[in-house]
């Protein structure tokens, strides 16, 4: 089976309207970033308390935020987690003093305060008159209770491990008592029963950041992508051409732009998971260009004098285009099945992959390429304006004096400019670029 | 070049090897915090404590030594956290003090006398020093506590450069009782005994009401908590008649009415102390401080040699966590914690169920859409796609390297990747086939030219995990050294396995006049 059967798509033809798009992409990523004042930073960078509750019940977040409101909490940011009753919290007090800094005093109360103002009534009658919640209690406590009803330390052990295990392969819920009542012999079952209740939460997942770790977490993750970006160029550079490194770059400082539009766009909070997942990208969307890139380079060989610049990159961009697909395809595939069955936790990275592959594939074809046509471009009417001038000069000279002035008098071409240059001629194309092209040689 | 067969040799041994090491991976593989549950913790030593206690410890000698001399000074206190500064003495005394100070033991220490007053100094290097050691200490310690809880495989390491780091990173995978863990860490468990001077009062004031509101210099305030739950302050000797350094020996006993405590025993130097303090100061009070809190303040009835028993309002549970606190040493200053990440049991069970099926649909989809698109030669690139995982398991248990959920991620992420060496290969055999080459010729052709550009494509994708790597933490790690096991991998199971397999094929078959491709 074969995708394309010998595609010849004018892909270079079209790079302007692909520019504009990026360019639209972007600006409207910017303007996105500086309305919502700047990119939401999770806990890693910004340092705070995130907690992940379950609920036994079904709740919806505004009852969440008033439970909460009650605790000086209402600011915080709350989220539920796909179809479940999962919800993760991040702690933001409303009154003026920082969370982080009264947080790192006494770790535990931030995440206590919300599990108190989250309890019902009813819950905390029950826990006045003794009684253990098993949701929300740890094994020690369990087990605790276990030793006062059977006085056996390894029964206590044996019957606390397994209420644990339950727990632990229902997200931490015992919706009722009837789930556990298999689990233990029946006079102890009872008697736990009577002195325990099911709470309406148990906690999966607290994380405190100090400000201080989220600013050394913030220099790392910033520095590892400086670094990973030069790292690359100096390896493009060393294996292909210095423009071939600087086009690979801006490649990829396209699709790191491209990402974080989308970021934003979406509300997403930049982790340092998500940071794995630029750097990820970074090194696929270079994956792609680099095959291209390698394709170009052989047909640069092959096609030498009888294609255009842009011909040439259209050549090798089809001839690995099935490639291109493919590989984009599985990789998509996978990150799509990590996306919809990866869980919550992995989501926004998954994110953060989906949208990158498809702008790295994209911008392997329409910005690393379109670059380099642009450039050699220029290089080649440069070149051709100045031997229209030569021509004329020598014209000129061998009017005046009967003397020979050497061809080879072209100062190198000036420094790389974005802007495009007016279109040539198509008609002139071609010559002008063998002319370039021996130039190119006898350097 | 090599036979079909002993390529084959190599491959089977080599899987063979990574299959050993990788079998059974829910025991050889270490998952990390995020998939087991536990805790994450970096705390930082505030070393500040151990400087002031040194300079403290100072002071004391100090005053032991003029008295011994018989040397008249009024004060000698400090300043800040490492100066000492010694007042209220005549010329004589001048001379006498300064020669205490050049007789020995105080090389650690810069002196400078001027108008009335002579300012020691702690020296830089042994500052460093002694800050560095109180890191290291607080490290041994909490590895002491950790292990006496009883968790498997803890990481308790300094973080960044050991001499200037102040912070330990502690991980704890699959602990169950996160609260209890963390409590048992981070309590710094100071034991002093110190006399009371005065107290308890319900107020500062009315304690202080003897002093004119002033705290005298060589005392200090300590609170306190009353049997029925109210504070209560005492007013205190600031230099301890014993600390916790001095024990031996801590153990869950019981007070006289039978309810749990701590009992201790002490060292010989500590007991010989111990014992001139209770001589000293029999029918006074002595304060028993836990952590900057007065637990009890029994009345001195007899001279104590070298056990002691703390009372408190414990439960068996506290007691028994305390006593293991004082067993395995107090932190030589207290702790503070910078960042604190608890993930229970039941969300990492989640998180791996939730991974592992999104890995099994990704792979299926791969497999699926290779065989469908290639055909046999599919089969053969799916081949390598399952040495692939196979080798990144054995490598992961073999490095002892964790694997985090993000890690799962670069497994999924490498399944979709490490295909794409293949679909280069093949679809460079399927242009020389189009161009009429015979099978054989089509494939030799199409692993040559398109090594290059897998090896120059992978390296860059290495080139980025390895700064993930370096500057990542935990998860981030997990999830780089995946991505580069998993891209190494597939550049010997898509080259060097697939080619194989292709040779294989050319082997039995003596004429291959298609290629299923």
């Amino acid at each position: 089976m074969e995708f394309f059967k010998n595609p010849n798509f004018k892909f270079m033809k079209f790079k302007y309207i692909a520019f504009i798009l990026s360019f639209v992409v972007i600006t409207a990523g910017g303007i996105s970033v500086y309305v919502k004042k700047g990119f939401s930073l999770s806990i890693d960078f910004a340092g705070g308390t995130l907690v992940q509750i379950n609920f036994k019940n079904d709740v919806s977040v505004d009852k969440v935020r008033k439970s909460l409101k009650n605790v000086d909490l209402g600011k915080s940011i709350i989220q539920k987690l796909g179809e479940g009753h999962e919800f993760t919290i991040k702690a933001q007090k409303v009154s003026s003093k920082s969370i982080e800094e009264e947080n790192m005093e006494k770790p535990e109360e931030v995440a206590n305060k919300i599990v108190d103002a989250l309890r019902t009534e009813e819950e905390k009658q029950l826990l006045k008159e003794g009684k253990l919640d098993l949701n929300i209690s740890e094994k020690s406590f369990i087990k605790n209770l276990l030793l006062q009803i059977t006085g056996d330390e390894a029964k206590a052990e044996e019957y606390a491990t397994k209420i644990a295990d339950y727990k632990k392969k229902h997200l931490g819920i015992i919706k009722s008592f009837d789930e556990i009542k298999n689990l233990l012999p029946k006079d102890v079952f009872e008697k736990l029963k009577e002195k325990s209740f099911l709470g309406n939460i148990a906690l999966l997942r607290v994380e405190i950041v100090g400000p201080q770790v989220g600013k050394d977490l913030r220099y790392k993750a910033t520095q590892a992508t400086i670094w990973a970006l030069i790292g690359m160029l100096i390896y493009i550079a060393f294996r292909f051409k210095f423009l071939f490194g600087v086009s690979a770059v801006l490649t990829l400082t396209h699709d790191i732009l491209v990402t974080l539009s989308f970021i934003s766009f979406f509300n997403k909070e930049i982790s340092l998971t998500i940071v794995a997942g630029i750097l990820t990208i970074v090194g696929y969307s270079l994956n792609d260009t680099i095959v291209i890139y390698d394709r170009v380079r052989d047909n640069l060989k092959k096609y030498v004098k009888k294609l255009g610049i842009e011909e040439i990159l259209d050549v090798s961009i089809n001839e690995t285009l099935s490639r291109t697909i493919i590989t984009s395809g599985t990789t998509l595939l996978t990150v799509l099945a990590l996306y919809i069955f990866g869980g919550e936790v992995i989501r926004d990275f998954a994110f953060t992959m989906l949208v990158g592959i498809i702008s790295g594939t994209y911008s392997s074809i329409y910005q690393s390429c379109a670059y380099i046509g642009i450039w050699e471009k220029r290089k080649e009417k440069k070149a051709k304006e100045k031997k229209i001038a030569n021509l004329k000069r020598i014209e000129e000279r061998k009017k005046s004096e009967v003397k020979k002035v050497k061809e080879e008098t072209v100062p190198p071409p000036q420094k790389e400019e974005r802007k495009p240059a007016q279109k040539t001629a198509k008609s002139s194309k071609r010559k002008s670029t063998k002319k370039s092209k021996k130039k190119k040689k006898k350097r | 070049m090599k036979s079909v067969y002993t390529k084959f040799a190599i491959i089977i041994v080599i899987i063979a090897i990574f299959v050993i090491i990788a079998v059974p991976p829910k025991e050889k593989i270490k998952l990390g915090l995020d998939l087991k549950g536990g805790i994450h913790l970096v705390l930082k030593v505030q070393t500040d404590d151990a400087v002031r206690a040194v300079t403290d410890q100072m002071i004391l000698q100090l005053r032991s030594e003029f008295k011994d001399k018989n040397i008249k000074v009024e004060k000698v206190r400090r300043i800040g956290v490492k100066e000492i500064s010694i007042e209220g003495y005549d010329s004589v005394a001048e001379d006498q003090i300064i020669a205490v100070l050049k007789e020995g033991g105080f090389q650690n220490w810069n002196y400078n006398v001027s108008a009335g007053k002579i300012i020691l100094k702690l020296k830089q290097n042994a500052e460093v020093k002694i800050r560095d050691q109180a890191v290291e200490q607080a490290k041994e310690t909490i590895r002491n506590r950790v292990d006496q809880f009883g968790v498997a495989e803890p990481v308790i390491q300094r973080e960044g450069l050991t001499g200037q780091s102040e912070r330990i990173l502690v991980e704890l995978p699959g602990v169950e009782d996160p609260a209890r863990v963390k409590n048992l860490i981070k309590s710094t468990a100071v034991l002093e005994l110190k006399i009371v001077v005065n107290g308890p009062y319900a107020s500062k004031e009315k304690l202080l009401e003897k002093y004119n509101g002033k705290v005298p210099d060589d005392m200090e305030v300590v609170p306190g908590v009353t049997k029925e739950g109210s504070r209560e302050y005492f007013l205190v000797k600031k230099v301890a008649a014993v600390t916790g350094m001095d024990l031996r020996d801590a153990r869950v006993g019981q007070d006289k009415y039978g309810a749990p405590a701590v009992s201790f025993r002490l060292k010989r130097e500590g007991a010989k102390k111990f014992e001139k303090v209770t001589r000293e100061h029999r029918g006074e009070r002595l304060a028993i401080i836990l952590d900057g809190i007065v637990q009890s303040a029994p009345v001195i009835n007899e001279v104590i040699y070298d056990s002691g028993i703390i009372e408190g309002h414990f439960t068996y549970e506290s007691a028994n966590d305390l006593a293991l606190k004082l067993r395995s040493g107090s932190l030589p200053a207290s702790i503070r914690y910078l960042e604190e990440r608890t993930i229970g049991p039941s969300l990492g069970a989640d998180s791996i169920n939730k991974g592992l099926k999104a890995m099994f649909i990704g792979l299926l989809l791969v497999i699926f859409f290779m065989v469908f698109y290639y055909k046999l030669s599919g089969v053969n690139a799916v081949i390598a796609l399952l040495l692939n995982i196979v080798i990144i398991m054995g490598a992961l248990a073999y490095f002892r390297a964790t694997l985090t959920l993000p890690g799962i991620a670069g497994i999924i992420l490498t399944i979709g990747m490490s295909v794409d060496a293949n679909v280069l290969i093949f679809e460079r055999i399927r242009e020389d086939l189009k161009l009429g080459k015979t099978p054989k010729a089509a494939v030799d052709e199409g692993f040559k030219k398109a090594f290059i550009t897998i090896f120059d494509a992978n390296i860059t994708t290495v080139i980025a995990a390895i700064f993930l790597f370096q500057f990542g933490t935990g998860p981030i790690k997990g999830f780089a050294i995946t991505l580069i096991i998993g891209i190494l991998a597939s550049m010997f199971t898509a080259v060097y396995v697939s080619r194989a397999i292709f040779e294989l094929i050319f082997a039995l078959k003596k004429r291959v006049e298609t290629l299923s491709i």
